[in-house]
């Protein structure tokens, strides 16, 4: 019986390996691909073998044939800046549904509730025009402005506070300290685990965005990495060359790469942490 | 993160968002090109325009590789939309009536005008074939940079091996079958090399579908008149049933839509023994390919014919005068005849002026390069490209029907039919107004 | 209830009664403010603007739109290329929410112990998540190629004939729909996986007591107990599979042919290349009011099912 027990775990972790590494296999295709250099026209171009002399002249073809500084710089802004007024609009509204009785807070809850179906790209049209209006068309603001209040932070945070024992608010408040130093001293950095997965999810997903930056950025100079991989992507005539397309992807998805390798739990916990509700 | 943090990288951040000013030295403009293989054409496109920059102090060109055709279509009147358009595009050649239509676009015959030129002897330079695509009711609008047109490319030992002449390529529809059908081979079900390859995706598809089309007697459209397009002539249907019965009569095509990497990665490897592809990509093959090709006519069969493609240098509306007349030096500059002829060697495309041609460096090229010749000499043969109102979506219309064909789901009857209806519709508003002729 | 009382801010703000009782309800308001006014521009507005946008239209050469009611919505549904995407983007819900499902509860299945192992291939299987859906899009694109791609790289020998996956109007969409599934088979993998952590063990063991192998176990007893998660999932599968066009764009196009237009997509090229601005607000209506429906079912299912469990 044990023995039986043995070989199906063994058989079945050997089947979960094989599917595991099938999965990736797109990812190791980019690595080898990106470093083999002669790549025209050669019908190996799709073996997984790594090159004998690898180079990184795929990597210069591609830095050359778009902007990435300017790509890596747009997408930090957008990222990063995207995520301050995230953290600052859902710690306040997340505290206003946690700790506050108001009138009217379960229609407001519902309202947000439906952010989280009527996300921006289905808006593009009417998104676009208010940010034409608005002035900041063509602008890193513009990309960012859709997202700056966020259904799924909010109730993330108002979770959280819930979850939090009044206890170390109550002495705060009798010490006199206002609404807002309760929340600036006592409540963020008791949730600064929810804050965190908050922050990862978030990077992710704006580091990834694509069709809303596509609508609203014209100027090369205003592009994002998604956006840079796009027009390296779209040559005119069309003659690929898949190893600079390989070293180009690479470019852009490295940095979330890395960093989930290295924080991978964080990471997960942030992902199951946006379940629960 | 901090609070302080935090709140002071959303300040920085909204502050950043706000402006991006750029400092300039002399008139700042922008230029919004694509090219037809990344990399190294968009390094070489930025050193003419580094050229140009540093011998023309007074105007400070940001050029921005737009990515391909239509990407560039889309941003450029997407900034034009919104106010701010690049001084000078670099657009499709067939994109001039929709620019026309939209009022986007000056005239260049103004232009000419403004500085002592003579717009009625200005084009005399250009090979006419190039001249319907980039006029619009008699007007001049646009200045053809590159231009190509649809080529044969054979490989030399396939037709050695297969008995065929290579000095001798298929001219006729019906020798171009038969040849095909000799240098298909087949293992088993399986086939290791292809008599013909073309490219199946957006944009090149129609442009080769118009290609058969004319080659079969056609007209395909109207140049005069941005709103009528004949998809469902006998004509157009007979170049649409030679293409499907490639595939699914005698075999010497892959079916579906055939990406342009593969069909030339393909011919590389010698899977492929014919394959159609642009002018354009001619230093590509000649740099990648590792055995003797030749470049032939497209086969004929009522006649010799095949349209242009390529891009053309406009000039925007709405730009301050400083900005126009540094657009109007650019564009002078990039259509020389020795500039046009740097990038014609540089690319495959050819020169669209004559006198390019006259140049010692462009005459010892085409010395060691016989292949260039050829593809200069079906320019006798050229016809304007497909350019009505909504040229896309006109164009798409019986692209969609087209890869249906291929793939063996339509049948060239009703693709042409369903073709047209669906154009007719795309047009019907500037139909219309051609209808009623009291509301223009 | 002390904190309402003692409360040293408004007492500081406003001396009397009444006017500590004011600033005390604009609290809330003052609070919500900055998400509200992102809502509101973002979201709310931007449906009533697109709802209105659908009942104009705009004349050649005119600048400005004329009311026409719903004329538009009239030559959205007699266009050829909606019904296509409307259909399209049906079946690609089935056929990516249905797999996604499946496999992600079959890795987390057989992941579910964290041993180190375990840990790895998660980590692999996450992967595509974390990238951009237009990157994945690139490299999918490759090994779809029909002879040099890496599938007919590898397995051509196998296969009796060349399939051009995405250049096929007959494999296109189901090419599509695999490169979602791909991507997000390993983010609802870890819903599952935290579910089934959160199990308590006594219902399994009691199932195993009874005699039920372990087929009987996952369909009587873990399927069940996961239907909360599950409904959840589907619903966050559901509104991707409206939502997400990204690949769409670059791997195809919508082609060949029509095969893999799906409704944003349609509205993008109505707005960017056809220029039919009230055609695409009409699309963009229809499009919100299927996610809404779609969303809304699934969540009532959620609600219901997770009652249910309890």
């Amino acid at each position: 019986m044990r023995i039986r027990l043995r070989i199906g775990a063994v058989v079945l972790g050997a089947l979960a390996a094989a599917v595991a590494l099938l999965w990736a296999t797109p990812f190791l295709w980019m690595l080898v691909a990106s470093l083999r250099a002669d790549s025209f026209g050669s019908l190996d171009m799709a073996s997984l073998l790594p090159p004998r002399s690898p180079s990184f002249a795929n990597f210069r073809a591609a830095w050359d044939a778009g902007d990435f500084p300017v790509y890596y710089l747009n997408t930090l802004i957008v990222v990063l800046g995207t995520l301050s007024v995230q953290l600052v609009t859902i710690s306040l509204a997340g505290y206003a549904f946690a700790r506050l009785r108001f009138w009217g807070r379960d229609v407001l809850f519902y309202l947000f509730l439906l952010q989280l179906m009527i996300v921006p790209p289905v808006l593009i049209l009417p998104n676009l025009k208010t940010v034409i209006a608005l002035g900041i068309d063509n602008r890193l603001l513009g990309v960012m402005a859709p997202y700056f209040a966020s259904a799924f932070g909010t109730f993330l945070m108002r979770q959280t506070f819930r979850s939090l024992p009044r206890d170390f608010e109550d002495a705060a408040e009798i010490d006199g300290a206002s609404l807002l130093q309760r929340l600036r001293y006592v409540l963020l950095p008791l949730a600064r685990p929810a804050l965190a997965a908050f922050a990862i999810v978030s990077v992710v997903a704006h580091w990834n965005e694509f069709l809303w930056p596509l609508i609203v950025i014209n100027s090369p100079g205003e592009r994002t990495l998604t956006l840079g991989l796009a027009s390296v992507l779209g040559g005119a005539e069309g003659a690929a060359q898949w190893g600079l397309i390989a070293a180009a992807t690479l470019l852009v998805s490295a940095p979330l790469l890395a960093a989930f390798l290295a924080f991978q739990r964080q990471f997960v916990d942030s992902f199951v942490f946006s379940g629960i509700k | 993160m901090g609070i302080k943090t935090t709140l002071g990288l959303a300040a920085l951040t909204l502050a950043i968002g706000f402006g991006a000013p750029q400092a300039s030295a002399g008139t700042s403009i922008d230029f919004y090109f694509p090219v037809p293989v990344q990399g190294a054409l968009a390094r070489e496109m930025g050193e003419i325009v580094k050229t140009f920059n540093e011998s023309h102090p007074d105007v400070v060109v940001n050029a921005a590789f737009t990515g391909s055709y239509d990407d560039t279509r889309l941003k450029a009147q997407a900034a034009f939309e919104a106010g701010k358009p690049p001084a000078v595009a670099l657009v499709s050649a067939n994109n001039v009536p929709d620019f026309v239509i939209a009022d986007q676009i000056e005239s260049i015959d103004g232009l000419l005008a403004a500085h002592h030129q003579d717009p009625k002897t200005f084009m005399d330079d250009f090979w006419p074939a190039l001249r319907a695509n980039a006029t619009s009711d008699g007007t001049l609008y646009a200045i053809p940079f590159q231009n190509s047109t649809p080529i044969l490319y054979i490989n030399v030992n396939e037709f050695k091996e297969a008995g065929l002449d290579p000095d001798h390529p298929p001219a006729t529809w019906t020798e171009f079958v038969a040849a095909a059908e000799k240098l298909t081979k087949r293992d088993g079900e399986k086939v290791t090399q292809y008599g013909f390859e073309m490219p199946g995706i957006y944009d090149y598809l129609g442009w080769i579908t118009q290609t058969f089309a004319m080659s079969n007697g056609g007209l395909f459209f109207n140049p005069i008149n941005p709103g009528e397009v004949y998809y469902d002539q006998p004509s157009t249907q007979g170049a649409v049933q030679f293409l499907g019965d490639l595939v699914a009569k005698h075999k010497v095509m892959p079916p579906g839509v055939v990406d342009p990497s593969q069909v030339s990665t393909d011919f590389f490897a010698g899977r492929a023994a014919m394959v159609m592809l642009s002018t354009g990509a001619l230093t590509f093959i000649r740099e990648g390919a590792k055995f003797p090709y030749k470049v032939a006519f497209v086969p004929r069969q009522r006649r010799n014919a095949a349209p242009i493609g390529g891009g053309s240098m406009v000039v925007f509306k709405t730009l301050t005068p400083e900005a126009r007349e540094a657009a109007w030096t650019f564009v002078s500059y990039m259509t020389s005849a020795a500039t046009l002829g740097r990038w014609s060697r540089a690319t495959g495309y050819f020169s669209p002026r004559k006198s390019s041609y006259d140049m010692p460096e462009m005459k010892s090229f085409i010395d060691q390069h016989p292949d260039a010749l050829v593809a200069l000499n079906q320019l006798e043969y050229a016809q304007p490209w497909l350019a009505t109102y909504n040229v896309v979506a006109v164009r798409k219309a019986l692209e969609d029907q087209m890869q249906a064909v291929l793939s063996g789901k339509q049948n060239a009857a009703d693709a042409v039919r369903l073709a047209q209806k669906n154009a007719n519709e795309i047009m019907k508003p500037y139909q219309e107004k051609l209808a009623q002729p009291g509301a223009m | 209830m002390t904190a309402e009382i003692f409360d040293a801010d408004t007492r500081k703000v406003a001396p009397r009664l009444g006017a500590r009782i004011a600033v005390r309800r604009l609290r809330p308001l003052a609070l919500m403010a900055p998400s509200l006014v992102a809502l509101g521009l973002f979201t709310y507005w931007p449906v009533l603007s697109v709802a209105i946008d659908s009942l104009y239209a705009r004349r050649l050469g005119a600048r400005a739109s004329v009311f026409v009611g719903l004329d538009n919505y009239v030559r959205l549904l007699r266009d050829d290329k909606f019904a296509a995407a409307l259909i399209n983007n049906l079946i690609y819900l089935a056929a990516t929410v249905v797999p996604s499902l499946i496999l992600a509860l079959a890795f987390a299945l057989l992941l579910r112990r964290s041993t180190a192992f375990n840990r790895a291939l998660r980590a692999l299987l996450f992967f595509p998540t974390v990238v951009p859906l237009i990157a994945a899009a690139a490299l999918w694109t490759f090994l779809f190629l029909p002879t040099i791609g890496l599938i007919d790289y590898y397995l051509g020998s196998f296969l009796p004939v060349s399939v051009n996956w995405i250049g096929d109007e007959r494999t296109a969409l189901a090419a599509i729909s695999f490169v979602t599934v791909w991507k997000n088979a390993g983010y609802y993998m870890l819903f599952y996986l935290a579910a089934l952590q959160a199990m308590p063990h006594e219902l399994i063991e009691a199932a195993i007591l009874d005699g039920a192998g372990p087929w009987q176990r996952l369909r009587h007893v873990i399927l069940p107990l996961l239907a909360p998660t599950t409904s959840f999932v589907a619903v966050i599968a559901f509104i991707q599979a409206i939502t997400t066009v990204d690949h769409v764009i670059v791997m195809t196009r919508g082609g060949p042919g029509d095969s893999t237009t799906l409704l944003l997509y349609y509205v993008f090229t109505t707005a960017t290349e056809v220029h039919d601005i009230g055609k695409a607000a009409a699309a963009t209506v229809l499009t919100l009011a299927l996610l809404l429906l779609v969303s809304g079912a699934g969540i009532r299912v959620f609600e219901r099912r997770g009652g249910d469990a309890n």
